[in-house]
């Protein structure tokens, strides 16, 4: 009989013991579905205002683009009878030029560099470093350079014109340029002479050629034709003042 | 008595099994709340995101408002047939400003490589440049070779040429710019470039400066004004 109520008393003590367990345990879990809830409600308010402020940019893009259209005719409009003020003129559009800021064609290259996708994840076998076999920003940024060093006059990656301020960097695992996400396979066009531009990337120990040692794929066209758009952005001189 | 106690011994023991089963799937439901770990870091992007936005729509409303009054005083200049030569200058001013044409002076930091365990390469100049660039700075050179554009940096069998010219170590790298924005940037604990590049082995000091000289652009002339590309009419 006395067994018999130690046995009900432990039993009882473990049930009280367990249901508190599983009380706390589950409002763990409320809270964690109220933070997740509320989390998709801000972020999708969230992600509207990003959307709403992205609008509103490229409208005044779109607005800025034919006020410059129009600086443009009414520059030409007033210098046109005075050869010296044309000669400025004409300054200021190869400046402009210069700067990124106007739509350029002209012949050149067309490289295209992707992710090596005959690493497939989920086979078992020698582990592979993922990170070899993926394009960087560092990738991107060396393409650039020697496309430079090779005398391109204008260049893009997937749309974004390369620019004086242009920045290039990884967040996460997105590469971004001009505040920009981009992403695998990634289309670099350049205007210059092709001649000199294709050499300096294909040649034995040049960049596409180290990318292919990786296992990347890369390709570089030849192009009598090349289109490249011009910067959207805005440049500033707050801080840097000209001295004569 | 005895199959009382075998029955109620087997209930507690079927009880129990069942409370810990029941224990060990919260468990691993609350393993998976650490979900809430990334829709927070997306969170954060979004915020980032934002404010590029925002501060981008403020550049250009700036921008459009300057275009639209100097579209208005060219009008002016050509309905009272005076010459425009005044407007030109200062556009040419400020186009020469903005390509590096001009020596520029204003506040910003400047950053010195020198040898160390290891040697400052290309990739570190492209690096810092690059960074420098995200930071904002609106002026750049490189042993006071102006990086526009279109510079590049190469080595050529541990020569380093900068704009076609030799640049040797130690590097001054100066930049024009916010000058806390740029510090900052650079000096990130351990994952800026400061900290992670003298992990490696690199000498590297910064100093910030509220009056930095950046002399303009002095290589080929040529770099200056395109031979193949042309302007696409839109």
């Amino acid at each position: 009989m006395k067994n018999k109520s130690i046995a009900t008393v432990s039993i009882a003590i473990s049930c009280v013991v367990l249901t508190v367990g599983i009380i706390m345990q589950l409002n763990t879990i409320k809270s964690f579905n109220d933070t997740v809830g509320g989390q998709d409600f801000y972020d999708s308010s969230l992600r509207d205002e990003v959307l709403r402020w992205k609008e509103k940019s490229d409208n005044t893009a779109k607005e800025l683009e034919n006020a410059e259209k129009e600086l443009t005719r009414v520059r030409e409009k007033s210098t046109e009878n005075d050869d010296g003020l044309s000669a400025t003129e004409q300054q200021i559009k190869d400046n402009y030029k210069l700067l990124g800021v106007t739509s350029l064609e002209g012949p050149g290259v067309e490289i295209t560099v992707d992710d090596d996708n005959d690493i497939n994840l989920t086979t078992s076998g020698p582990i592979i470093d993922v990170g070899n076999h993926i394009v960087h920003y560092f990738d991107i940024i060396h393409i650039v350079n020697e496309l430079k060093n090779a005398g391109a006059e204008a260049i893009s990656v997937n749309g974004q014109r390369i620019v004086r301020t242009t920045a290039i960097v990884c967040i996460g695992n997105v590469i971004m340029i001009n505040d920009e996400k981009v992403g695998a396979p990634f289309t670099i066009r350049a205007i210059g002479l092709p001649e000199m531009l294709a050499p300096a990337l294909t040649r034995s120990g040049g960049y596409l050629d180290y990318l292919k040692s990786w296992g990347l794929e890369t390709d570089i066209k030849r192009l009598d034709k090349v289109q490249i758009p011009k910067y959207t952005g805005v440049f500033q001189a707050k801080y840097a003042k000209t001295v004569e | 008595m005895n199959k009382d106690k075998v029955i109620l011994s087997i209930a507690i023991g079927i009880v129990c099994v069942i409370l810990i089963s029941v224990i060990f799937t919260q468990f691993k439901t609350i393993d998976e709340a650490d979900i809430v770990g990334i829709t927070t870091a997306r969170d954060d992007e979004l915020t980032a995101m934002l404010s590029t936005w925002k501060q981008k729509q403020e550049e250009l409303q700036e921008q459009l408002d300057n275009t639209n009054q100097r579209i208005a005083e060219y009008n002016e200049k050509i309905t009272s047939n005076q010459a425009s030569e005044e407007l030109l200058q200062e556009e040419l001013e400020q186009t020469n400003l903005l390509t590096g044409q001009t020596d520029v002076v204003g506040e910003g930091v400047i950053v010195t490589l020198s040898d160390g365990e290891k040697s400052a390469t290309i990739t570190e100049l492209l690096e810092l440049i690059n960074e420098l660039r995200l930071a904002g700075a609106e002026a750049i050179s490189i042993n006071d070779q102006r990086i526009i554009n279109m510079t590049e940096i190469v080595d050529t069998g541990g020569v380093i040429l900068v704009n076609q010219e030799r640049i040797v170590s130690p590097y001054v790298v100066k930049a024009i710019g916010d000058t806390k924005y740029l510090a900052s940037a650079l000096n990130s604990k351990n994952t800026g470039f400061i900290d992670s590049r003298r992990n490696s082995g690199l000498n590297i000091e910064l100093e910030e400066n509220a009056n930095i000289k950046i002399y303009k652009y002095s290589g080929r002339r040529e770099q200056l004004k395109f031979k193949y590309a042309k302007e696409v009419e839109e």
